[in-house]
């Protein structure tokens, strides 16, 4: 940590987000406003002072093939990135960023899903990376449900689900291709903001050709399923399963395997319409 | 490890477990192994009554008070064969597959309440229950990569 701390920094920054505090400094003036849209959403500016990770960022110089032309970018002492590409340094940075606040954050749990609102409820579509739940949030909201999350439902105390609004990243040339990012608005939907009571919880995977029939689950079934998913599970089990608890004892769990996500998306308007 | 014995008095784990009530099941999350449990009705109230002061017949006795249902000996057994397959009794307690064949094909016979279950996952770590990039697409750290590792460029 020395030898960066000696480096000299054009901009140093400290934000928080979700509880965790964030300092970022760069060697570049001007790069740190580059980096705001790549922070999590509802980043607040923050006064300077003790920080819960610290990221460095070395922007390379352009052109040329010497060390200095890599971008290197460090959290607290640990290199993250090291290459030619800035834009490649950033996407590491964003991609430890976020899960570094998913897995902090004092006052929220994260779990991987997706996450729309539908007449005042929010349902909750957990699930590894390529089990379709970017697909499936897409065709809700495409249907007309508020947009609140592709990637994680942010649960109070309370077991309200709070907006991780970032644009939906969605494979559209099959599972191996990079996603494109779109934002709501160009799917025609749009963002919530108010914290919802979860009113369903989804647990499917896509397989080709099935047909959705699915299953409830008990309370607990749901729990796992959710922990299953869940960011922090090993750090902070004990607010991990309260939390759950609030969103399973009144919620339906419902798990299957699913074809085409029209059929599950009309299962879920018929069943959480009026 | 104990064979099924008349002097066996089971003792829950409690050490390093953090639980959660949710109606009648229970969940429990293994602090050092990472393993998060769900017991259903029966499987709980067994495991409440592993004070190691209790026998399978009073085991038995206890808990069908508790339930409000006969919960015979074999019911405790299997709920016992089960907790300690998943960690929760600090002593192995087994029975061999032949006896728990026949055990539950008793069990399946006009039982009034739910066999005993325990339903179990390993709880991921952080990177895993994050978005991820398969094999094939551009990196620079390991952690962006579902396999966990990034050749320097490349997820492998």
């Amino acid at each position: 940590m020395n030898k960066i701390d000696r480096l000299v920094w054009a901009e140093d920054i400290t934000v928080i987000s979700y509880g965790v505090r964030i300092g970022i400094r760069v060697n570049r003036a001007g790069l740190s406003e580059q980096l705001l849209p790549l922070l999590p959403p509802d980043w607040k500016p923050a006064a300077g002072g003790a920080v819960d990770r610290r990221y460095s960022i070395i922007a390379g110089r352009e052109g040329g093939a010497n060390a200095r032309c890599y971008s290197l970018i460090y959290a607290d002492s640990k290199q993250i990135a090291r290459t030619s590409e800035l834009v490649q340094a950033l996407d590491a940075f964003e991609s430890d960023l976020q899960l570094y606040v998913a897995e902090m954050s004092p006052r929220r749990v994260f779990v991987h899903a997706g996450v729309v609102g539908l007449n005042g409820k929010a349902i909750l579509i957990p699930g590894r990376s390529f089990s379709g739940k970017t697909t499936l949030t897409a065709e809700l909201v495409k249907a007309g449900a508020i947009y609140y999350s592709d990637e994680y439902a942010v649960l109070d105390k309370q077991g309200r689900v709070h907006h991780y609004a970032r644009p939906l990243a969605i494979r559209e040339n099959g599972q191996l291709a990079k996603p494109t990012k779109y934002q709501v608005e160009a799917l025609g939907g749009r963002r919530g903001m108010k914290p919802l009571p979860v009113g369903l919880v989804i647990v499917s995977h896509y397989q080709q050709g099935a047909q959705w029939r699915p299953r409830r689950l008990s309370p607990g079934q749901g729990a796992l399923a959710l922990l299953a998913n869940t960011v922090s599970a090993r750090r902070e089990p004990e607010t991990m399963l309260a939390t759950l608890q609030k969103v399973v004892l009144n919620t339906p769990v419902l798990k299957g395997k699913r074809g085409d996500a029209g059929q599950v998306v009309d299962f879920i308007l018929n069943r959480l319409s009026g | 490890m104990k064979n099924r014995h008349e002097t066996t008095k089971p003792v829950a784990k409690t050490e390093g477990l953090v639980t959660q009530e949710l109606a009648d099941e229970l969940l429990v999350y293994d602090e050092r192994k990472h393993k998060a449990h769900c017991l259903n009705e029966t499987a709980w109230k067994i495991w409440e009554e592993c004070t190691g002061e209790q026998s399978v017949a009073e085991i038995s006795q206890r808990t069908s008070k508790k339930l409000k249902a006969s919960v015979d000996e074999t019911m405790v057994w299997v709920a016992l064969d089960e907790l300690s397959k998943n960690g929760l009794l600090q002593e192995r307690v087994t029975v061999d597959a032949l006896s728990r064949r026949a055990m539950m094909r008793r069990l399946g016979i006009g039982a009034a309440i739910a066999i005993p279950v325990v339903t179990s996952i390993i709880a991921p770590k952080a990177i895993t229950a994050a978005t991820c990039r398969p094999s094939g697409q551009s990196c620079t750290t390991g952690a962006q990569c579902c396999s966990g590792i990034c050749s320097g460029t490349t997820c492998l």
